[in-house]
């Protein structure tokens, strides 16, 4: 089992311009940018699993990250 | 994307997918690069070792899209967890013994000009605070002595994380560690005096917590290394496994670190030949706007 991070699109704001995941993630290339849903996308082969997504997600409230098991 | 970087055409078929992406998608000769780029772009960074949610590889990959000219940069790195992503990176990099990185990169900017004389090559040096500090003090040092043009980046987590905690010079006053457990006994080496006070033209202190700042820093160190003389930047990036934090906390433990009075605060010093200089390119950049402004309306 392996903790990835999981982004529910419904609840993404990159479409008013929030990057914070994007930003802070560790991993080179792991978190993109889907240009036509506007959402953040992780690939999940690069995800090591750190939670730091989910940290500055919900410390700007918009609570759109969560571990899921892989 | 850009004329610099291409892959021969016989090889298109056989190159692994990512070196394509990174030819067609990464932001190699961009003008305005940064850490906006991030999740459009393929980053000049690849899957590398570190360990998860290390400060470090943030660090790294704000860099990695700053540096203005990544196609005419040289990096040189030294033994450490940096080691561990110099392989991984799309710029041309060099691995030196530990502690003489600086010693390297002085006889590898004076050779790119003379092998390049009409061409812009930067040298950035980018090692840990253990090769900066301690063992390669001296070239460190005598490099800033004699003024040489490049830019000096030490990334500090305060201890030899690499070799599992033993006490470094950046290490702060009474901290425990693995491998030290009496704790220091000195207090931290002021190192940003005392490169201002050794001969570097621009000298800042920093956390990798703030993108946009990492990138102006960066940029500016660059640049300033490019025309005027010596640069260094000294960045807080903690070793989350020795100071005891889980992979989550390292951005926390910078945050708290840079807070007003902490050891971190965000403090830089500008030369006055240099101040010149940046006050010459804002002013450039102001009139660039002004003229694409007026053609556009």
């Amino acid at each position: 089992m392996y903790n990835v991070a999981e982004v529910n699109a419904e609840e993404c704001v990159a479409q008013k311009g929030c990057r914070l995941c994007i930003m802070y993630c560790p991993e080179a290339n792991c978190i993109q940018m889907d240009t036509t849903k506007m959402v953040a996308t992780i690939v999940e082969s690069r995800c090591k699993g750190c939670e730091l997504c989910v940290v500055v997600c919900d410390a700007a409230k918009h609570n759109a990250i969560k571990m899921v098991a892989r | 994307m850009g004329k610099k970087i291409q892959i021969n055409k016989e090889f298109v078929d056989i190159m692994p997918q990512d070196y394509l992406d990174l030819v067609e998608t990464g932001t190699f000769e961009t003008p305005n690069r940064g850490w906006k780029d991030f999740g459009t772009a393929t980053e000049l960074i690849a899957e590398h070792s570190l360990c998860a949610g290390c400060p470090e590889s943030i660090a790294f990959r704000h860099i990695m899209a700053s540096i203005p000219n990544p196609e005419d940069t040289v990096m040189v790195g030294s033994t450490g967890c940096t080691s561990l992503v110099f392989p991984m990176i799309a710029v041309h990099n060099i691995h030196s013994l530990f502690g003489n990185q600086n010693a390297i990169a002085t006889g590898l900017k004076r050779a790119l000009a003379v092998r390049f004389p009409d061409r812009v090559k930067d040298v950035i040096v980018l090692a840990g605070d253990g090769a900066t500090v301690d063992i390669g003090l001296d070239m460190t040092l005598q490099s800033w002595f004699r003024k040489e043009r490049f830019t000096t980046i030490c990334f500090d987590n305060e201890l030899y994380a690499n070799t599992g905690g033993q006490e470094s010079g950046l290490m702060q006053k009474g901290f425990l560690a693995k491998m030290a457990p009496v704790g220091k006994k000195f207090e931290k080496v002021r190192l940003p005096e005392i490169a201002r006070e050794s001969g570097c033209d621009y000298v800042a202190i920093m956390t990798a917590s703030k993108p946009s700042l990492v990138e102006k820093v960066i940029k500016q160190a660059v640049l300033i290394a490019r025309e005027v003389g010596p640069t260094y930047i000294q960045i807080y990036t903690p070793c989350i496994l020795e100071i005891g934090k889980q992979s989550m906390e390292g951005l926390q433990e910078m945050r708290t670190s840079e807070a007003p009075g902490e050891r971190f605060k965000f403090r830089e010093f500008i030369s006055p030949e240099a101040q010149s200089f940046l006050d010459g390119l804002a002013e450039k950049k102001k009139a660039e706007k002004l003229a694409t402004s007026g053609a556009t309306s």
